[in-house]
């Protein structure tokens, strides 16, 4: 559905996105990761004919987007990343212009159709201008989905809702994918995880990472990196020397009120450092596996494909 | 086609939705009001009425209120990011260049019919020769279109719809006022080259005195195309950058 090959954007000596390559199979939800400026946004508007690429190329729904622009802007649903509403216009209106530019048969009655869709059809005579922005952000989904397109592209769907609209549109876009190949970014991992079937990973537009959320969490917590919190009366230098001599611990660093391990790979090395911490006659408060955070993420897959390209 | 219509649409509502519209043409009523009272007054029964006064009057003010009409058509869409939609559907940029220029010359237009009371006024008080007013109604008119296609050009330079305004205004005075710059040049050739450029040569010697030349109505038109077509192909230059 979508394939793109060798995907280049500069602007002037900047490059923002820089020869990316990846595959979106019909019926898959494919999460965009990235940090702001990985090149996200840039590739969903080459993706969606709005800038064209300085090199590669790629096509959505078997259509070249450059050369066939307006077939594929046929068969995308596209959602920037600032949703592109007209303040004026009421909710049913705005919804029905778009049915109409895109040519859509019977444009009222499918209007409605996606607002229902999206749970807005009780607020259709709401002006835009006094819409909530969860609200304005459904208005946007019903946009792309007006035409039932064959490819949705969603930049960021979810960016600055609360966390009860953030879900509320989670479940719309779990719920639309399968019946459209979808394409959504975002900078939340958890978000991915939840929603994605693939996970693509960009950074300084280029790839670094493209795996099933679950296989990318197991790699990146392979690293076995602990948290340890030992009561007050131990003194950190003597902590540090006492773990390091535990069994397979390769680092221990203080970090805020307590250390972060690491141990080498494979090893479960947490029943051992209890026993240490109790034979020392310290009180062990907590200890528990260090999540990463998504920078941490960056950080370590950069560096190794950093290392890799030397 | 049906695209074009569907733009149209949009932008003349768009108009008829914001009260700023409303004022625009109630200002400048007010501003024709004042205008053909003093005209009417100063007349006091010793000339026959005159139906482009007001008309001409209506011209000069279309200097300072086209550049309002149209300064808001591209440039708000690029500033709130609306294009970046636009651009996305299947439609082609002139058919939404040329929908949002119909929406706003249907505007003036209505603005423009509105003048149509001064006209009945003085059928009823004189004798006034109507061909003078049916021709200065459609010079005015094309003139107009030439006026707003200027405005729209100048709105899709920029996403400021205040340097749009303003922009626009500069371009309109200047074209408006070229015939009296090329009366101070000496050189003939310079000086009705800068004139044929005149927007007021084209109305003020012929429409205005109930003259209809095809070649000042090729002239409004051909702006009116000329000034699409630079506004059609500036909004496609983003597809390139």
């Amino acid at each position: 559905m979508i394939e793109v090959d060798q995907l280049t954007k500069r602007y002037g000596n900047f490059t923002a996105v820089s020869k990316i390559s990846f595959k979106a199979e019909e019926g898959e939800i494919l999460g965009f990761l990235g940090p702001n400026g990985a090149g996200k946004t840039t590739t969903m508007r080459m993706l969606t004919g709005y800038m064209p690429p300085s090199e590669g190329r790629a096509s959505v729904a078997g259509h070249d987007v450059f050369k066939e622009s307006f077939e594929v802007r046929s068969s995308v649903g596209y959602l920037p990343e600032t949703v592109p509403l007209y303040p004026d216009m009421t909710v049913r209106g705005y919804v029905r212009y778009i049915a109409e530019l895109r040519g859509v048969s019977k444009a009222k009655d499918r209007a409605d159709d996606v607002l229902r869709t999206v749970a807005m059809y009780d607020r259709r005579e709401t002006l835009i201008r006094s819409c909530s922005k969860g609200m304005r952000q459904r208005v946007g989904l019903a946009q792309a989905l007006v035409h039932d397109p064959q490819v949705l592209i969603l930049d960021e769907p979810t960016i600055g809702l609360d966390p009860h609209q953030t879900l509320e549109v989670r479940d719309l876009v779990r719920a639309l994918g399968h019946s459209h190949t979808l394409l959504f970014s975002t900078h939340i991992l958890s978000e991915a995880e939840q929603v994605c079937d693939r996970v693509i990973i960009i950074d300084k537009g280029q790839i670094i990472a493209v795996d099933s959320p679950a296989r990318l969490r197991e790699r990146l917590q392979s690293g076995g990196r602990l948290f340890l919190r030992v009561g007050a009366k131990a003194d950190s230098a003597q902590v540090v020397k006492a773990l390091m001599k535990v069994a397979a611990v390769s680092t221990v660093e203080p970090f805020a009120d307590g250390y972060i391990l690491t141990a080498s790979a494979g090893a479960d090395v947490r029943a051992r450092l209890a026993a240490a911490v109790i034979a020392a006659g310290w009180d062990l408060l907590e200890l528990r596996p260090q999540a990463m955070s998504l920078e941490d993420i960056f950080l370590e897959l950069t560096a190794k494909s950093e290392a890799r390209h030397g | 086609m049906g695209k074009i219509g569907t733009i149209f649409r949009r932008e003349l509502a768009a108009y008829f939705t914001s009260p700023i519209a409303y004022l625009v043409a109630c200002a400048v009523l007010l501003l024709c009001g004042v205008f053909f009272n003093g005209d009417l007054a100063a007349r006091n029964n010793r000339a026959t009425t005159d139906g482009s006064v007001i008309l001409s009057a209506f011209a000069t003010f279309t200097l300072f209120f086209a550049p309002l009409i149209t300064m808001r058509l591209v440039a708000e869409e690029n500033k709130e990011g609306t294009i970046e939609l636009l651009m996305t559907l299947p439609v082609s940029d002139s058919a939404i260049i040329v929908g949002k220029f119909l929406g706003a010359w249907a505007y003036y237009t209505a603005i423009l019919a509105l003048t149509l009371v001064y006209q009945v006024i003085m059928v009823l008080v004189s004798s006034p020769d109507l061909g003078v007013s049916i021709g200065a109604f459609i010079g005015v008119w094309l003139y107009g279109g030439a006026a707003l296609a200027v405005g729209i050009f100048f709105s899709a330079l920029t996403e400021n719809q205040i340097v749009a305004g303003f922009l626009s205004l500069t371009a309109l005075i200047t074209l408006w006022l070229a015939d009296n710059a090329g009366a101070l040049v000496s050189n003939r050739v310079i000086a009705t080259t800068v004139r044929v450029f005149s927007f007021q040569t084209h109305y003020l010697y012929s429409f205005s005195v109930g003259l209809m030349r095809l070649d000042d109505i090729v002239f409004f038109l051909g702006v009116i195309a000329l000034m699409l077509f630079a506004t059609v192909r500036y909004v496609e230059s983003r597809r390139w950058r």
